[in-house]
């Protein structure tokens, strides 16, 4: 413990004395969500509207460790002490086509976990001129998420295959959201579609943050506005500050913009590739005052991601992998914490069940290496038989194992290797 | 007077040796795994054009609606001779687009909640892919032919046609089939009263409407 309280990673002053959460900006994020809710609810009244919507009943059951959203560091969203606990999620997504070439969305979440119960998760126009040629274009406007899932495509940003989604659709969940432009150029052939893309954003500065204090997890949480990420207490001690220690992840702290630049190529015969470079462009050692001694850094995070989807048969293939770079500098000190992460999901369409089967494998490195330390590595196996019995309804069990080595586990009195299991029965209603 | 009843004879002549000398011939249609395929149009074109073939390639034009219901073209494929006119209807609250940029024809509509398009003419023999640019994933297909005769599968992947007995090229077409994957015509040999079964094995691309389901929403 007497090394974990020297780590000096994102500590600038050390009184132990903090407030996580500055519950005026809170408030206001809530209020955004109401608006938004209103003006869902308003607008809904009206035509050229689609409206999706999603509603899980939910029993789980864990074991290992304390979960990371309760300060510990077990990688599953249920772990040890919260089996058997029901409870509710729910997804809100609307589609409003004002004209021809323009359109509104907006995707709501209420879940658990995650601070405010309720957040908005995406909420942006898109201008896409009608075209009748095989060119076309479009901008996006607003929050939304970057073009790298190729498995969350249901309603709320959720899997079609299993629920919980991978390592990596996970951390975008958590920490990766847009707030900005996107411009895209499509070309529309007989047998493909090509398409590329770039965007400009802000209201980025923390992501990777959860990479470096957490590490991996694999949980269906995604975060929008009016969420809060929780780092793992022993973490939040180590930069004495008293734990909880929650924080917003879209923050704007160096006013620098960020990004990302995509290409995809989607044939009907093959399937589709996917890659994405991104960089947040943040100044590491800028911060936000969060707390009384406590700030909340930017992390300059720069990844690539490759994604690719076929179909064989009645066999569905999916595979992603992500590989970057996350750094913080408070004065006079620097770290960068490397993180790759991957999975192949296979997943069966045999009518009203479907089957999948995930691995996914994931490492984090921190450089320079402190003891002890923050680095990791591990892998985790997803197993999840969906069954539709009627268009309205999706039952689901699954059961996720994640085999992780983390040494900062030792600060809390575990050994560095944990293995992590959970079991969820699901009854998701569809609107 | 006297040529017009004579010419009402011939027709009758004619109709009645539609029904009388024509054969059955059952095409059945699956996909690789052999399960049956729906929505695969059949035509038939003789290897000597008859009088009775070209009766049928000369029928009067006529009208299809496609509907937009739900979010979906329907039907999926429909089958037009040239000259034939398209009307597309949408019966949804939201609004749509129906466009192609097929070489065989192009146009394009944006339908409000319960219109009508004007009717459009497709004079040309082709394939035609119909989308909205609104909703990218409703499509539908027009299969523009004038052969004498054609027939649709069903969902049993079954197509019946009658044939005078004659020799004929027979081909079939799906929208899934693959950009590489031609549909080549197989010749047949029809005798009278002779029934004939006929089986096709397509290899199909995946058929995305699988994924539309409801809680799909597309990221």
């Amino acid at each position: 413990m007497a090394t974990l309280m020297t780590h000096p990673i994102i500590r600038r002053t050390s009184p132990p004395q903090v407030v996580a959460v500055a519950p005026s900006r809170g408030s206001v994020r809530c209020g955004v969500v109401l608006a938004s809710c209103l003006l869902m609810t308003s607008v809904a009244l009206a035509e050229d509207i689609s409206v999706r919507a999603s509603a899980d009943v939910r029993v789980t059951g864990g074991s290992g460790e304390n979960s990371w959203t309760q300060g510990g560091f077990g990688k599953t969203r249920f772990g040890d002490g919260d089996a058997g606990t029901p409870f509710a999620n729910a997804a809100l997504s609307v589609h409003w086509q004002v004209t021809p070439a323009w359109s509104l969305s907006t995707d709501v979440r209420y879940q658990p976990h995650l601070g405010s119960a309720l957040s908005l998760t995406e909420a942006f126009a898109r201008y896409r001129p009608v075209s009748t040629g095989a060119w076309r274009w479009s901008v996006k406007l607003g929050e939304f998420f970057p073009p790298i899932s190729l498995e969350n495509d249901g309603i709320g940003w959720t899997s079609l295959w299993t629920l919980t989604p991978s390592a990596i659709n996970t951390w975008i969940g958590e920490e990766l959201r847009t707030f900005g432009a996107e411009a895209r150029i499509e070309h529309r052939g007989e047998a493909d579609t090509l398409s590329a893309g770039a965007a400009l954003f802000g209201t980025k500065d923390p992501a990777g943050e959860i990479l470096a204090s957490r590490g991996w997890s694999l949980s269906d949480l995604v975060a929008g506005i009016g969420s809060r990420l929780r780092e793992p207490d022993a973490y939040a001690t180590s930069i004495g500050v008293a734990p909880p220690r929650r924080y917003d992840p879209f923050l704007e702290i160096d006013h620098r913009v960020g990004i990302y630049a995509d290409a995809e190529w989607t044939s009907a015969q093959y399937g589709r590739l996917r890659a994405l470079y991104y960089d947040n462009r943040a100044d590491p050692s800028t911060y936000h005052p969060f707390g009384a001694g406590d700030d909340l850094f930017s992390w300059r995070t720069r990844f690539v991601s490759v994604g690719a989807q076929t179909q064989i048969d009645r066999l569905e293939l999916i595979a992603q992998a992500m590989d970057g770079t996350t750094k913080v500098a408070p004065p006079g000190f620097a770290s960068e914490t490397h993180f790759s992460a991957t999975y192949v999901l296979a997943g069966w369409n045999l009518g009203a069940w479907r089957p999948a089967l995930r691995l996914d494998a994931f490492t984090t490195r921190q450089t320079p290496d402190f003891p002890p330390r923050m680095s990791e590595h591990g892998n985790a196996l997803t197993f999840a038989l969906n069954w539709r019995p009627r268009e309205w309804l999706r039952l689901t069990g699954e059961a996720l194992r994640i085999d992780s080595t983390r040494d900062a586990r030792l600060s809390v009195g575990l050994a560095p290797r944990q293995v992590d299991t959970q079991i969820q029965l699901n009854a998701r209603f569809l609107y | 007077m006297g040529r017009r009843i004579l010419q009402l004879v011939a027709y009758v002549l004619l109709a009645g040796c539609d029904l009388a000398c024509a054969t059955p011939l059952d095409v059945r249609v699956t996909d690789a795994r052999g399960a049956p395929v729906a929505d695969a149009v059949v035509t038939v074109v003789p290897q000597v054009a008859s009088r009775e073939s070209e009766a049928l390639s000369q029928r009067a034009p006529r009208t299809h609606v496609i509907d937009q219901r739900n979010e979906t073209f329907i039907p999926y494929v429909e089958v037009f001779r040239p000259g034939d006119s398209v009307i597309f209807r949408n019966s949804d609250r939201t609004r749509h687009h129906a466009y192609s940029f097929s070489s065989a024809r192009q146009f394009d509509f944006v339908l409000g909640s319960g219109e009508d398009s004007p009717p459009m003419v497709l004079d040309k023999n082709g394939t035609i892919a119909v989308g909205c640019n609104i909703h990218d994933k409703m499509i539908t297909f027009f299969y523009v032919t004038d052969a004498p005769w054609y027939a649709q599968s069903e969902k049993s992947g079954k197509a019946r046609l009658d044939l005078p007995a004659g020799s004929y090229a027979i081909r079939v077409w799906h929208p899934l089939l693959p950009p590489s994957g031609h549909d080549e015509p197989r010749s047949i040999a029809v005798a009278a009263d002779a029934p004939r079964d006929l089986a096709f094995s397509l290899q199909l691309m995946p058929d995305p409407r699988a994924s539309m389901d409801r809680e799909r929403v597309g990221y």
